[in-house]
């Protein structure tokens, strides 16, 4: 890896160690191996959101052209969000494309991962599919939300109906996962889920 | 008075210049309300590295301060260490702010906008300018009538 990225992560990493989102919980950096070249990240979901009380993990790889370029990021964990595909965790944000700018760390993108969670961009979705939920039918959006941190992201607020519809479905031999994502596709209407998964 | 190509922000055309009919088509088309894709105001990749020109204009102070980074490698400067300022008076180390002058025309701090070499791109921004400005006429000629 060249010199200059490898010194940046270092000092970036004490830097995030030492400061006041780390002291308070909002955000963890860790390091997955010698080179610097990929950590794990850690975001607590905002207040006032679905996301809120779930732990999202991070997989952030550092180009050799850092910071010149942006670090790759996606979530590792499962999350149901606009601009977070429900698949693959890929990531739809404008500072890790084509406006990035060298001078932003892993401290302030971690934020800003954050900041997006408490205000998605369903104009600029990464997942159609959930976008067109949170503006159709924003309350439903609310609920699959919740639903997902609490079942992938440690959240606290279970949902008996959508846990009953998912186990009519592995009762099925569906796998939990794809039942999960086909329920929250078809706004949790089972009979549709079943037919599209069955088709 | 200002002459009247210099307020349009218009130049005369050169000997043997054709003026670009399909640009005032297209300006025409979008002026009245014809086509309604109107401009999104976002260039669409990374924008172009800064001119030559003002890469080498940029100036070169002296740092006294100890307790300054630069942006770009996070290094604290030496004192006596030459940092590059930019327009908007943000310092960086020579060899970082040109790594990335040449790759993109902002400031990496505040997204300050050097001029760069790219034509198209330069086109873009003046044409975002004239569609803002247009949007701010438009809005004053209506609290004008309706206010």
């Amino acid at each position: 890896m060249a010199n200059i990225a490898a010194k940046r992560i270092k000092r970036e990493f004490k830097e995030v160690m030492k400061s006041e989102e780390v002291a308070g919980g909002a955000i963890k950096l860790e390091l997955i191996n010698d080179s610097w070249t990929e950590l794990q990240g850690e975001i607590a979901g905002p207040s006032d959101t679905p996301y809120e009380g779930g732990t999202f993990i991070l997989e952030i790889k550092v180009p050799e052209t850092y910071p010149f370029n942006p670090p790759k990021i996606r979530f590792v964990t499962k999350i149901w969000h606009p601009n977070v595909s429900s698949v693959t965790g890929a990531i739809c944000l404008d500072i890790l494309k084509d406006q990035w700018a060298a001078a932003l760390t892993l401290r302030t993108v971690l934020l800003s991962l954050q900041a997006l969670l408490s205000a998605a961009e369903p104009n600029d979705p990464q997942d159609a599919v959930v976008a067109k939920q949170y503006k159709e039918n924003p309350q439903l959006f609310h609920m699959t939300a919740r639903h997902w941190t609490n079942v992938y992201a440690g959240g606290p607020a279970s949902i008996v109906e959508f846990n009953q519809k998912v186990q009519r479905l592995l009762d099925m031999g569906v796998d939990e996962h794809d039942a999960r994502v086909a329920l929250s596709t078809y706004d949790w209407e089972l009979e549709r889920a079943t037919e599209q998964l069955f088709s | 008075m200002t002459d009247y190509f210099q307020e349009m922000g218009w130049r005369e055309l050169e000997d043997g210049e054709q003026p670009n009919h399909l640009l005032h088509m297209a300006r025409f088309l979008i002026d009245f309300g014809m086509y309604d894709d109107n401009f999104t105001g976002e260039w669409p990749r990374l924008p172009p590295p800064a001119s030559k020109e003002s890469v080498k204009n940029l100036k070169e102070v002296k740092i006294e301060d100890e307790n300054q980074n630069c942006p770009i490698c996070l290094k604290k400067f030496n004192i006596n260490d030459t940092a590059k300022v930019m327009p908007c008076q943000h310092l960086f180390h020579e060899k970082c702010i040109l790594t990335w002058l040449n790759q993109t025309n902002s400031c990496p701090f505040c997204r300050h906008e050097l001029p760069t070499d790219d034509e198209a791109y330069e086109a873009f921004k003046k044409e975002k300018k004239r569609s803002e400005q247009r949007k701010e006429d438009i809005e004053a000629l209506h609290n004008s009538m309706f206010s």
